[in-house]
């Protein structure tokens, strides 16, 4: 058994404390007899004396007895007596200065002579030497009443003393008690605080335990570690403690950084997802687009051929452009094109829209087409915006209405502009419109013109927030801008 | 809060020690407790009772400091019995296993001098203070001689101016010595004295302490010549000095008192008293237990201890007739 564990300390500290009380009591017990026994002791020799009285006065009777009718019976009883009372007497008798002690001694060898005159009155009678034992008798009996006398003086004398320090005793005797009942309380209160001690030991390092835990599950990990000095049961749960505050600690950082790693592979998967989704409906609708197209693209060719029959010009040159617009559509199945094929179609789109137009509609194009060779774009980019800008911008509006289409370099970046002098657009729908939408959003078939474009600008550039923009003042116009870093790879292979 | 804790357990502790070590002590020391031998008490050689009258009076209380003076100096234990009437202690004295015995006995009766011999007969020495009544080579008698107490008495009264003195002497059963050798005390006076003595007139007073006034008022109304009254007891002084100045005698009757009690030098002083005799009682029961322990020891000692006298008169009293000797 280990000398600091838990049930050796409960017993150490049990014992002493059992000990002191046990000794304190038992202290206290023997005082109590010892003035018990004080007291007992101060009358006990005068208790004494009076019943070596008593014996000397039982010897009276068998000595007269014996000297009257010389009975052996008498004489029996009285050698009994002789030795009782010899042996009474203590046969030391130092001298020293005590007056009392002294008239004691004297008793004693008045007791000695007593004893002696006795024997010799018994020889005297069996001698029949009757005047001597008459005269030797009577000696004796002067004997006996000196003895009697100095007996009940010493008696006297032993009560007067005792009378006089019956007081002092008493006080003497008070303040004992007094102490020892301090003692007592002082002794309980020592073997108390020993025990309080003791438990303080055990309690205080759980209540620091317990803090801890309580901290723990706040989730406080860094609570510095409980180091106590206690006994070894404590002592081994506080260090588990400890251990297990930082095996928790370590688990959860760890589960921390797997959750993080999950959930970042999880944004991938839904993104990955997401584009997957995406190229399957553009997919989709790409198929369903060329369908009508290589249709209608059939059947413009026919219209134009049909025109030139009939010599109608005008109309086979209109037919001519949508046929040209239909070829660009239908062959642009890449999501990047060059930025010339994109300019291209604008132009034949452009040519419809000033037969439909001609008083109306103004198309300026702001760039030079040799310095835009070598730069690619999203498809069909150019030519929604523009459909855009006619479709919603000069609604309700008579005078002649402008759209200017710009491309321009600004260092790395391929700016490409389209802008109209219209109505412009209320905040709230160019606020919708620059929204990127998520994942689960549900693309109607109706994501064409403008939307897709936005959309999907930012479908290809995810980390370039100012992909496009769009500038618009009530009843001045719009601009809607699309900002292309040459220097920025698209996220998707071309 | 552990530090305050440990702090209390430690003070309780030192507190229960302490309070374990006076009560210890006081068990130890208790002034009550029991002893089963004497031998605390130092041992002594020799044990010797003293026989004294029952009286208070500073002479044998001297006696008294004396031989027990004697007993510490000489590693001896004394024991003091009062001579009672009936003798019955002092008869018994010889089965108390006592090694010598002091007597001052007022007494000189046949039973004294049986009981003297029958310590005697024990073997046990005996010291007679101022009166002998047996002699034998075992004992001893100490104390004043009579003659020269009578011849102090005369030396104070030669101190009065008068030519002829009627000098008034009560003798005391309080002081036998002086009583039993009365020719001895008057032939002093007379051998000093001389022709300046007219007359000398005796009187006696008893056991009684207050009995002194009345036979210093019967001598006075029987004698009115006295022109000095000597005592021969220190009380009996104390009483006759009060009848004087109640009967307003005082410088008409001179007194000549009996010891040197502080009320007595005072009256010298004050002159109401020509002067008084001082025995030695001290001296007398140092030499008694002295000579008591010699004779145990080596068997023998001087017969006879004169402790002397002493006179104590007036500091103002003329030159060379007087002051403390």
């Amino acid at each position: 058994m280990k000398r600091n564990s838990l049930k050796v300390r409960l017993l150490l500290y049990l014992s002493i404390s059992m000990v002191i009380m046990v000794f304190s009591l038992g202290f206290i017990l023997i005082y109590s007899l010892d003035l018990q026994n004080i007291a007992f002791f101060r009358f006990q020799e005068e208790h004494d004396f009076q019943e070596l009285q008593a014996r000397l006065t039982d010897l009276q009777q068998p000595l007269e007895t014996y000297l009257t009718d010389r009975s052996s019976a008498a004489l029996a009883r009285l050698l009994f007596l002789i030795e009782t009372v010899r042996e009474q007497v203590p046969p030391a008798r130092p001298i020293n200065s005590d007056p009392a002690y002294l008239l004691k001694r004297e008793v004693y060898f008045l007791i000695d002579a007593y004893l002696a005159q006795v024997n010799q009155i018994i020889e005297l009678k069996r001698g029949r030497k009757v005047t001597e034992y008459i005269d030797s008798y009577n000696e004796l009996t002067k004997l006996s009443t000196h003895i009697s006398a100095q007996i009940d003086q010493i008696s006297l004398h032993g009560f007067r003393v005792q009378l006089a320090e019956y007081r002092n005793f008493l006080t003497l005797f008070r303040r004992i008690q007094y102490q020892n009942l301090l003692l007592i309380i002082v002794a309980t209160a020592f073997a108390y605080s020993l025990l309080m001690q003791m438990v303080n030991k055990i309690t205080g390092p759980m209540l620091q335990l317990s803090g801890m835990a309580s901290q723990l599950s706040n989730g406080n990990f860094d609570v510095p570690d409980v180091h106590v000095a206690s006994v070894n049961e404590v002592n081994q749960v506080s260090l588990a403690f400890n251990q297990m505050k930082e095996s928790i600690h370590h688990y959860i950082s760890e589960l921390q950084k797997q959750t993080e790693m999950e959930q970042q592979v999880m944004t991938e998967r839904l993104r990955n997802l997401r584009m997957e989704q995406l190229l399957k409906r553009m997919e989709l609708y790409t198929m369903q687009a060329q369908m009508n197209p290589h249709f209608l693209f059939n059947t413009l060719n026919t219209g134009v051929q049909l025109a030139i029959v009939e010599e109608a010009d005008k109309t086979a040159d209109f037919m001519e452009n949508l046929a040209a617009l239909f070829r660009h559509n239908i062959r642009e199945k890449k999501f990047f094109v060059p930025l010339e094929h994109e300019i291209q179609g604008l132009k034949s789109y452009y040519a419809i829209l000033q037969i439909r137009f001609p008083k109306t509609l103004r198309l300026i194009l702001d760039f030079d087409e040799t310095a835009l060779q070598g730069f690619s774009c999203p498809a069909m980019i150019l030519q929604p915006l523009v459909e855009n800008s006619v479709l919603h911008a000069f609604s309700h509006i008579d005078r002649m209405g402008t759209v200017t289409v710009s491309v321009r370099r600004d260092a790395s970046v391929l700016v490409i502009s389209v802008s109209d002098d219209g109505i412009g657009m209320p905040p709230e729908l160019v606020r919708d419109l620059l929204t990127p939408h998520t994942h689960d959003y549900q693309l109607s078939s109706k994501v064409m013109g403008l939307e897709n474009v936005i959309q999907r600008c930012y479908f290809f550039y995810p980390d370039q927030k100012d992909v496009i923009d769009i500038k618009t003042t009530q009843g001045r116009g719009t601009e809607i801008a699309i900002r292309i870093h040459t220097e920025v790879e698209p996220c998707i292979e071309l | 809060m552990d530090r305050l804790l440990r702090l209390v357990t430690l003070l309780l502790g030192a507190i229960f020690l302490v309070l374990l070590f006076i009560s210890l002590r006081l068990m130890i020391e208790d002034p009550f407790l029991p002893s089963d031998d004497n031998s605390a008490i130092p041992g002594k050689s020799f044990q010797y009772s003293f026989f004294l009258p029952a009286s208070d009076n500073s002479f044998f209380q001297s006696v008294r400091d004396g031989a027990l003076q004697a007993a510490r100096e000489l590693d001896c234990a004394v024991i003091f019995h009062s001579l009672s009437p009936d003798n019955l202690s002092f008869e018994m004295a010889s089965y108390s296993g006592t090694n010598g015995v002091a007597v001052f006995s007022y007494q000189k009766n046949q039973a004294t001098v049986a009981n003297l011999e029958k310590i005697l007969k024990k073997g046990i020495p005996i010291v007679q203070i101022e009166d002998e009544m047996v002699s034998s080579p075992n004992t001893v008698l100490i104390g004043t001689s009579s003659y020269d107490s009578g011849k102090s008495i005369a030396k104070i009264a030669m101190l009065t101016e008068k030519p002829k003195l009627n000098l008034g002497l009560i003798y005391s059963e309080k002081n036998p010595a002086l009583r039993a050798d009365a020719s001895l005390v008057e032939i002093g006076i007379k051998s000093i004295m001389g022709e300046r003595l007219k007359t000398l007139y005796t009187e006696q007073t008893t056991f009684n302490p207050i009995d002194a006034e009345g036979v210093i008022h019967e001598l006075l109304q029987r004698v009115p010549a006295v022109d000095i009254i000597a005592l021969t007891d220190s009380n009996d002084t104390l009483v006759a000095i009060q009848a004087i100045i109640d009967l307003n005698l005082v410088g008409q009757v001179q007194i000549i008192g009996f010891g040197d009690e502080r009320t007595i030098q005072d009256y010298v002083d004050k002159g109401v008293v020509l002067g008084t005799i001082v025995r030695n009682p001290t001296e007398i029961g140092y030499r008694a237990v002295a000579a008591l322990k010699e004779m145990n020891t080596t068997g023998n000692t001087s017969a006879y201890v004169n402790t002397g006298i002493n006179i104590i008169t007036d500091k103002s009293a003329p030159a060379g007739a007087g002051g403390i000797q």
